[in-house]
């Protein structure tokens, strides 16, 4: 975040330019320290044992003690393991979909003159404005008519579907941004359609299918709700399904409760403190322009 | 758009079958027949009974569902004021001068949003509980005030208040990055001659960056109606909608009549509902935005 030349308190004199420097960096640290203090107090009280944590609550443990870690993986019917495989499968074949089928659908409705154009790019504008919470039962009543349900691709589904709007309109505005002059030299040089299309428009469009990655792992790996209806099978469980169970279980034993939301949370947070910088930037290009 | 290489239609349709069929399968069809079983009564076995528009007579007396689109309202305005407003002035005050390590502010600021609602339903019901809950543990040993101490998800009248505060404070942080970059595309020279006309921090941010990042701000807006009209997640793992029904909200409600209840007729009768009364709502706000600015500018 670079500075901007703008200031909140005048320089009016060197006390209240002082007071305005405190009151101002206090504000700020208060907020951005209640975010990252549940990952801090988490982290430390995952380490006591359950009494020592009833005994205090934000002391740091006196004896660091990986019990919980230990009980949690090693308890086969916690499905821990099993659930972060799920979540992993089902995030990484969605997010590749998702890129490879909006880069396709956004490709052709920028550049491609055909009579479907128009109502196919209408009804994936439809599909962005659709509360999807309104989908939830309906999806369910059709799957299980279909025969869809606890599959371990069931939720591919659903994620993939609601994914592409958003994908394909970030494509397909991102195309639009690229001069046809490159395919029309392609195509003299004797390069097909498809040719064309993975070969060098594929490659140009790189930022802005990182871009729809990003913003979607997030959501697949977090989405909840549509897991919550179609998933039954503890087996096929995602993450947060897994966490919900674990709440039940342990209802009275938070560290356990902690070390389980740790251990499930790590790939993002080692993640997103690895990368915060372009994926801050991603979720806001998305936002926006989506 | 492309003419010196037409591809062929068969290629075209080809590459589009998969996507399209997808799309209409997971999207179109269900909210097809959800409209379908709209007028059955149907109590999940095989027996389906056509009983015309008896769901939606009952829907409308129903207060149950009226009480929880009431809470979508409620998150809505809440995270309006919460989470846009509250992050309007804490981009204000990073944006100072004086505001020091804006980078850190802005990766742990952005960080809650990127956690799953049920972590931080979880992490907020830990911070709730009576005994174990780092608010009572606050009022109590810092504040001293053992009296204020309560069992705050039990109670039923302000319930509301309390699964909202988790939520603002989730995106916060989001909002604020969309309006920082939105601030950083503004012309610096036009805060450097405000500041030379001798304009107060308050004059600048209302008469200057407010007008400026408008669309953003609409952008923000319509993310964060859209975003609250689908609340489900949070309520789910903190309260499941009670106690009773008092932090109900549409999804929950729907999941509930559908999957407890086993009633999936009328669940699709609900799922209906949710899907108009969402449009409704977002389609309304935008035109009310509209017009509001439409208003100022003239």
């Amino acid at each position: 975040m670079q500075k901007s030349e703008m200031t909140a308190v005048r320089q009016t004199s060197p006390v209240g330019k002082a007071i305005g420097t405190v009151l101002i960096n206090l504000v700020l640290w208060i907020f951005s320290l209640s975010c990252i203090f549940p990952l801090v107090w988490m982290f430390y009280s995952s380490f006591k044992e359950k009494r020592a944590f009833n005994a205090d609550i934000v002391g740091l443990p006196k004896v660091w003690d990986p019990v919980n870690y230990v009980k949690i993986l090693s308890n086969k019917d916690y499905h821990l393991w099993q659930s972060m495989w799920n979540s992993l499968r089902t995030t990484g074949i969605s997010i590749i979909l998702i890129v490879l089928l909006s880069f396709i659908v956004g490709y052709i409705l920028a550049r491609v003159r055909f009579k479907l154009n128009r109502p196919l790019y209408l009804m994936f504008l439809m599909g962005m404005l659709i509360p999807i919470h309104s989908l939830l039962v309906p999806i369910y009543v059709v799957f299980k008519d279909a025969n869809l349900l606890d599959k371990w691709y069931t939720l591919l589904f659903p994620y993939v579907s609601f994914g592409l709007p958003m994908g394909i309109f970030l494509t397909e505005g991102y195309v639009k941004g690229i001069p046809v002059a490159l395919e029309e030299a392609a195509s003299i040089d004797g390069a097909g359609f498809s040719r064309s299309l993975w070969t060098i428009i594929f490659p140009l469009c790189r930022p802005i299918l990182v871009t729809i990655a990003i913003i979607q792992i997030f959501g697949c790996w977090n989405e909840f709700s549509f897991a919550l209806v179609l998933m039954n099978d503890v087996n096929l469980q995602t993450v947060p399904l897994a966490l919900t169970q674990f709440k039940g279980q342990f209802a009275s034993d938070y560290p356990k409760q902690m070390a389980a939301m740790l251990i499930t949370m790590a790939p993002i947070v080692i993640m997103y403190f690895a990368f915060n910088g372009q994926i801050i930037k991603g979720m806001v290009a998305g936002a926006v322009k989506g | 758009m492309l003419d010196s290489i037409r591809p062929k239609k068969s290629t075209i349709y080809l590459y589009l079958l998969i996507p399209v069929a997808l799309f209409i399968f997971t999207v179109f069809f269900p909210l097809v027949s959800a409209l379908v079983y709209s007028f059955f009564e149907w109590k999940s076995g095989p027996n389906k009974i056509f009983n015309g528009i008896a769901n939606y007579k009952q829907l409308f007396a129903d207060q149950v569902f009226w009480a929880s689109f009431g809470h979508n309202l409620y998150l809505v305005a809440a995270c309006i004021i919460g989470q846009i407003g509250i992050a309007f002035i804490l981009v204000l005050f990073a944006n100072s001068r004086l505001a020091k390590c804006q980078t850190i502010h802005r990766t742990f600021g952005f960080f809650p949003s990127t956690i799953s609602a049920v972590c931080i339903g979880m992490i907020w019901s830990m911070v709730y509980h009576n005994k174990y809950g780092i608010l009572n543990w606050f009022i109590i040993n810092v504040l001293g005030r053992p009296e204020w101490a309560k069992v705050w998800l039990n109670d039923t009248k302000n319930i509301m208040l309390y699964v909202s505060i988790p939520l603002i404070w989730q995106y916060i942080g989001y909002y604020m990055v969309i309006m920082f970059s939105a601030i950083a595309g503004i012309d610096k020279s036009i805060f450097e001659s405000a500041e030379i006309d001798g304009a107060t921090g308050f004059q600048t941010a209302v008469h200057i960056t407010l007008p400026l990042i408008r669309n953003t701000l609409l952008v923000c807006l319509t993310l964060c109606i859209a975003g609250n009209m689908k609340a489900f997640d949070n309520i789910y793992t903190m309260t499941a909608g009670g106690p009773g029904y008092s932090s109900m909200v549409m999804a929950m409600y729907g999941y509930k009549v559908s999957f407890e209840q086993s009633n999936l007729g009328y669940g699709s009768t609900i799922s209906v509902a949710i899907f108009v009364l969402s449009l409704a709502v977002i389609g309304g706000s935008q035109w009310l935005v509209k017009r509001a600015t439409r208003r100022m500018e003239v």
